[in-house]
């Protein structure tokens, strides 16, 4: 019976699921009972066995997936307290009889809203032809339907971005200028227009350094379906391919699996500097394998034939 | 511990700025699980392409929600909860749709995976090691996959993720008991199927 119980919980126990007292009476049993030792020693290695040998995610997939969230996150919206009302009235009412003094502020926010949009439209009547000047304000992403177009001021740092929201707007800046580098990233991601595209990644690859900006070039080269964007992106991670370990995991990728050729020899000549690195140097020495491209087969040969032999 | 009442503490404040529309506070707690929630649905589909998948459709779910979370549990446990709904659902539609399964019966009887016949490109790949481990992971993924999708996931959770029973049963909304008994039925068919390998 005891030897029953302990086989029944054998497995709980090796997965620390057992209750103290049950715990004590279980090891107390084992320590007498060969049989029970010998179900346990199996349970421990079953659990050890079958952690080993399972493939766990990439860190590629992991940052393939958070650029495809944070795009798609872009353009979704919450469900809003408008909608949690719609969906739930029950709830609505609800709060409202267990919160007298919410039901009142409604009520009062009720009726000063009225009168206030009253007073608005009919004042609005008395200056309807007054031109009002725009505000350019810190743009808020979600409301950005598309970016017209970029021009940078020659000779100096400064920008103009034309884009639209509800109605046309245009930001000028400079380079550094918060508000410009968010519409700069903005569309990086999300332009239809690759003139666009092309410009952003241009004015982006000159901060590499800003963590943000980086990301953005790396989505560019990985995703972007211009390989002129790829190139540009290259460009402005070429310097960080030493440092950053993604930067480097991206241009290897660009390297063996970019359709343009163009893009893939600029990836070759830029990782020139970490070819010592182990990861570099397989991806090389298939490339010089087996490679289609003979030019690619040949420049990845030379490029070995300048390592050190591995022992 | 500490470190997980204080995670409570951020998570609590970023769910209440994710409430008032702040993306970034989001994001953040997106952060703090999405390691956990991807390995979780690769996993349990063993595709690149449905882990990411799932991944993203919890997330979205989350964010487009995140205004009806009351707090009743631990952001933690929701964000689990709607990926282990998303999870159990693909396991259910795979197990009907059988002709998605990438497991195939060669002519001498022997099942294997298409999955494992695709070549690891990855740089770095060491080709025997590699093929050892495929053959090991290929076996156990045979026997998990004749789990029931209730025990592949309390399995999982409990000996890939190292939850509790007691949290484990709060995400599939039944009991502690239940969720032992569940495991000790999901690694009684796996020590049976892969009793021979010791």
């Amino acid at each position: 019976m005891k030897c029953d119980w302990v086989q029944q919980n054998v497995i709980h126990y090796v997965y620390d699921e057992l209750a103290d007292d049950a715990r004590y009476e279980f090891e107390e049993h084992v320590g007498r009972c060969a049989n029970c030792k010998i179900e346990l020693s199996a349970a421990r290695e079953f659990r050890q066995g079958i952690t080993t040998a399972v493939e766990e995610p990439s860190p590629n997939l992991l940052a393939a997936s958070r650029m495809r969230l944070q795009e798609a996150l872009e353009t979704a919206s919450q469900g809003g307290l408008w909608q949690r009302l719609m969906l739930d009235p029950a709830a609505w009412l609800r709060q409202i009889r267990f919160s007298p003094a919410l039901a009142a502020i409604l009520l009062i926010a009720g009726f000063g809203g009225g009168i206030g949009a009253t007073y608005q439209l009919l004042s609005a009547r008395t200056v309807a032809s007054q031109v009002v000047p725009v505000q350019v304000q810190a743009p808020n992403e979600a409301g950005i339907s598309g970016i017209r177009s970029i021009s940078q001021q020659p000779g100096t740092d400064r920008v103009s971005i034309k884009y639209d929201t509800v109605m046309p707007r245009e930001a000028e800046g400079s380079l550094k200028d918060q508000q410009i580098q968010q519409l700069l990233l903005f569309a990086a991601r999300n332009n239809y227009n690759s003139g666009v595209r092309v410009d952003s990644i241009d004015l982006l690859s000159r901060q590499p350094q800003d963590e943000r900006v980086r990301e953005a070039l790396v989505y560019a080269l990985r995703f972007d379906s211009n390989p002129g964007i790829r190139l540009k992106a290259l460009e402005g991670l070429g310097a960080y391919v030493k440092d950053d370990i993604r930067i480097r995991n991206a241009m290897l990728d660009a390297l063996l699996n970019d359709t343009n050729p163009g893009v893939r020899i600029q990836a070759l000549h830029l990782l020139q500097p970490v070819r010592t690195d182990s990861s570099v140097r397989v991806v090389l020495e298939r490339l010089a394998a087996s490679d289609e491209s003979r030019y690619l087969r040949s420049q990845a040969r030379a490029v070995l034939a300048q390592l050190p032999e591995m022992d | 511990m500490a470190g997980t009442i204080s995670n409570r503490i951020d998570d609590t404040v970023l769910v209440r700025e994710a409430q008032r529309g702040n993306r970034v506070a989001f994001e953040e707690l997106v952060r703090h699980y999405d390691q956990a929630v991807l390995r979780l649905a690769y996993h349990l589909t063993g595709s690149e392409q449905d882990a990411q998948d799932i991944y993203q459709e919890a997330f979205l779910k989350a964010y487009k929600n995140v205004g009806n979370f009351r707090f009743e549990c631990s952001f933690y446990t929701w964000i689990y909860r709607i990926v282990t709904n998303l999870c159990l659902d693909h396991l259910r539609r795979r197990q009907v749709r059988k002709e998605d399964s990438p497991v195939v019966t060669g002519s001498d009887g022997e099942e294997f995976s298409l999955m494992d016949q695709v070549r690891d490109s990855r740089p770095g790949a060491d080709p025997e090691r590699d093929l050892m481990r495929r053959e090991l992971g290929s076996r156990i993924n045979r026997a998990l996959g004749r789990l029931t999708p209730r025990e592949r996931m309390v399995f999982e959770l409990k000996h890939y993720h190292g939850l509790k029973l007691r949290t484990v049963g709060e995400m599939l909304h039944t009991t502690e008991e239940t969720a032992k008994n569940t495991l000790f039925r999901a690694t009684q068919k796996l020590r049976g199927a892969l009793a021979d390998m010791r």
